[in-house]
């Protein structure tokens, strides 16, 4: 009989915290390389939502151990292959990265604003790592329903593309900056993430198949379907079509999409451990 | 690197008397834990952090429908590539000289990360100890000249003791022999190096299917998989990244409000 790892909701919070971490970053990261000064509020946002929740992350990681303390033994090791090993690592190569970002978005000059473009172009890299690296956590394990489909990395990191994008397009009309030009364009972004999130979800559960049970079918079933596809995914999409005048229902859609981001590790962690 | 040593379990030749699962929790010091009704003669009904023997009581139907026990020692395999010794972020699991993996559990960090790594179920969390823990193949004993205490105790021999090449040999000529006797099923469950996981340091003389005792068929290595899913998580890295550039960038002036793909 296999066993669980019996991870509970810290471990949740921190898949879901780390991959609108790592999206909030690459997505700021993008604006900053690819977009224009109009966007900068998004850049800001971006950049300053990526280090408090980092900073959460560790500390979720740390608090899960029990003891604090024994967070220490994992730095005499590095494995390259084992993403409990190099995930520890890159939280912290992040964090680093995230709060360069933050402290050179602070400076308008241009010798800073170059520096900070080429910074953010290395901390993308570890964005996208800490996106995905918790799916590719969960499938390098014996257990059939985390590993038997190839893309839990993939879809992690649509998800916190998703979620990260959301959850800057929601800062933004929060603070007032919807009027701006980085609004339409980081819905946009997200919309294509969300469709990719959607392409990925159907190839994964089509790759598990019958192992996809713990989620398709029982008590799960209806968090998975109905919180995640319909309200988290199909929902938000419809409405940032329609919404497109009406910022608040985008606001909405924003909201939903980091429901449905919740949902998605809740359910791929929880189903299987209850 | 000396000489791999090995425990083979015949389960041909147990009798249930579970002097293994005795033997082993008194020479580990480990606490007794509540019987459990698992609806057979077996207790308990899986390894834990203070069950590392345990006495499998398989019942199979017979045509005339009378039972038929097969009774099987299971205890950690330690695999010659051993999935929770890879999935350890702090290097608590380690191999040790003779072959055999270990926990060392003052590096041991609670992660659990082992746990869900282990393709046999065996490795378990102590919630005492914040810290994971299975059969160390009596590493206090092996490197005192002493077998393991399950071995020990066994009063007929099913759990046998020694160099793994040694007992190989031996297993090979035992299977024979129980075929020879119409035990038509009888083969070796991780004696061949080749087979899966780098062959297993405690092996097993089975009498049916592994899946009858809980066995997997082809146990694979977990870390197999980071390899192609980092590539299509870079894959998704490289379509969200797309969309990302393409919603950004400058395109003159394209006030594109309704969005389009």
């Amino acid at each position: 009989m296999l066993k669980t790892p019996d991870w509970g909701m810290m471990i949740v919070f921190y898949f879901f915290l780390g991959g609108i971490a790592g999206g909030s970053y690459f997505t700021a990261a993008i604006a900053d390389n690819f977009g224009s000064a109009k966007d900068r509020p998004v850049i800001r946002i971006g950049y300053w939502l990526s280090l408090p929740l980092v900073l959460i992350c560790g500390i979720l990681l740390i608090a899960d151990l029990g003891v604090p303390a024994r967070f220490l033994n994992m730095l005499f090791m590095f494995k390259f292959w084992d993403p409990m090993s190099i995930g520890a690592w890159m939280v912290g190569v992040f964090g680093l990265f995230s709060f360069l970002s933050c402290v050179l978005s602070l400076s308008s000059s241009e010798a800073m604003v170059t520096l900070r473009r080429k910074v953010s172009l290395v901390g993308t890299l570890a964005g996208f790592f800490l996106a995905s690296y918790t799916g590719v956590l969960l499938s390098a394990t014996a257990l059939p329903f985390w590993s038997e489909a190839r893309l839990m990395g993939a879809l992690f990191l649509a998800s916190g593309a998703s979620t990260g994008m959301a959850a800057i397009s929601l800062l933004l009309f929060l603070s007032g900056g919807s009027a701006g030009e980085g609004w339409g364009k980081v819905k946009r972004a997200d919309r294509y993430s969300m469709v990719i999130e959607l392409v990925i979800l159907a190839l994964f559960l089509g790759l598990l198949g019958s192992a996809a049970a713990p989620i398709i079918q029982g008590q799960f079933a209806p968090l998975f379907w109905g919180g995640l596809v319909v309200v988290g995914l199909v929902i938000p999409l419809a409405l940032d079509f329609v919404g497109s005048k009406a910022k608040a229902l985008s606001a909405v859609a924003a909201v939903l999409v980091l429901f449905g981001g919740f949902i998605l590790r809740y359910v791929l962690l929880m189903s299987i451990q209850a | 690197m000396a000489r791999t040593l090995a425990m083979f379990t015949d389960i041909s030749l147990c009798i249930g008397c579970r002097a293994c699962q005795v033997a082993c929790k008194q020479w580990n010091e480990l606490p007794m834990e509540d019987p459990e009704w698992t609806g057979t003669y077996q207790n308990h009904a899986h390894f834990t952090d203070k069950t590392y023997r345990l006495v499998r009581f398989i019942e199979k139907p017979q045509a005339d429908g009378r039972l038929q026990w097969d009774l099987m020692s299971d205890v950690c395999k330690h695999c010659a590539q051993a999935g929770c010794l890879e999935a350890c972020p702090t290097g608590a699991i380690y191999r040790t000289e003779y072959g055999t993996v270990n926990i060392n559990q003052d590096m041991c960090n609670g992660c659990r990360y082992c746990v869900s790594s282990c393709p046999f179920g065996v490795v378990a969390f102590n919630h005492d100890t914040g810290r994971a823990s299975k059969c160390t193949f009596c590493n206090d004993r092996i490197h005192n000249g002493l077998g393991p205490a399950c071995a020990k105790a066994c009063p007929t021999e099913s759990i046998q003791f020694g160099f793994r090449d040694e007992l190989v040999a031996k297993a090979k000529k035992r299977v024979e022999t129980l075929k020879g006797m119409g035990f038509r099923g009888a083969n070796l469950y991780g004696a061949d190096s080749n087979e899966f996981l780098g062959g297993l340091n405690a092996f097993f003389l089975l009498l049916d299917k592994p899946g009858t005792y809980n066995l997997p068929d082809k146990p694979k290595l977990p870390q197999r998989n980071v390899f192609v899913d980092s590539l299509l998580s870079v894959g998704s890295a490289v379509l969200v990244g797309l969309g990302a550039i393409v919603a950004f960038r400058e395109r003159g002036e394209g006030k594109g409000g309704g969005g389009n793909a």
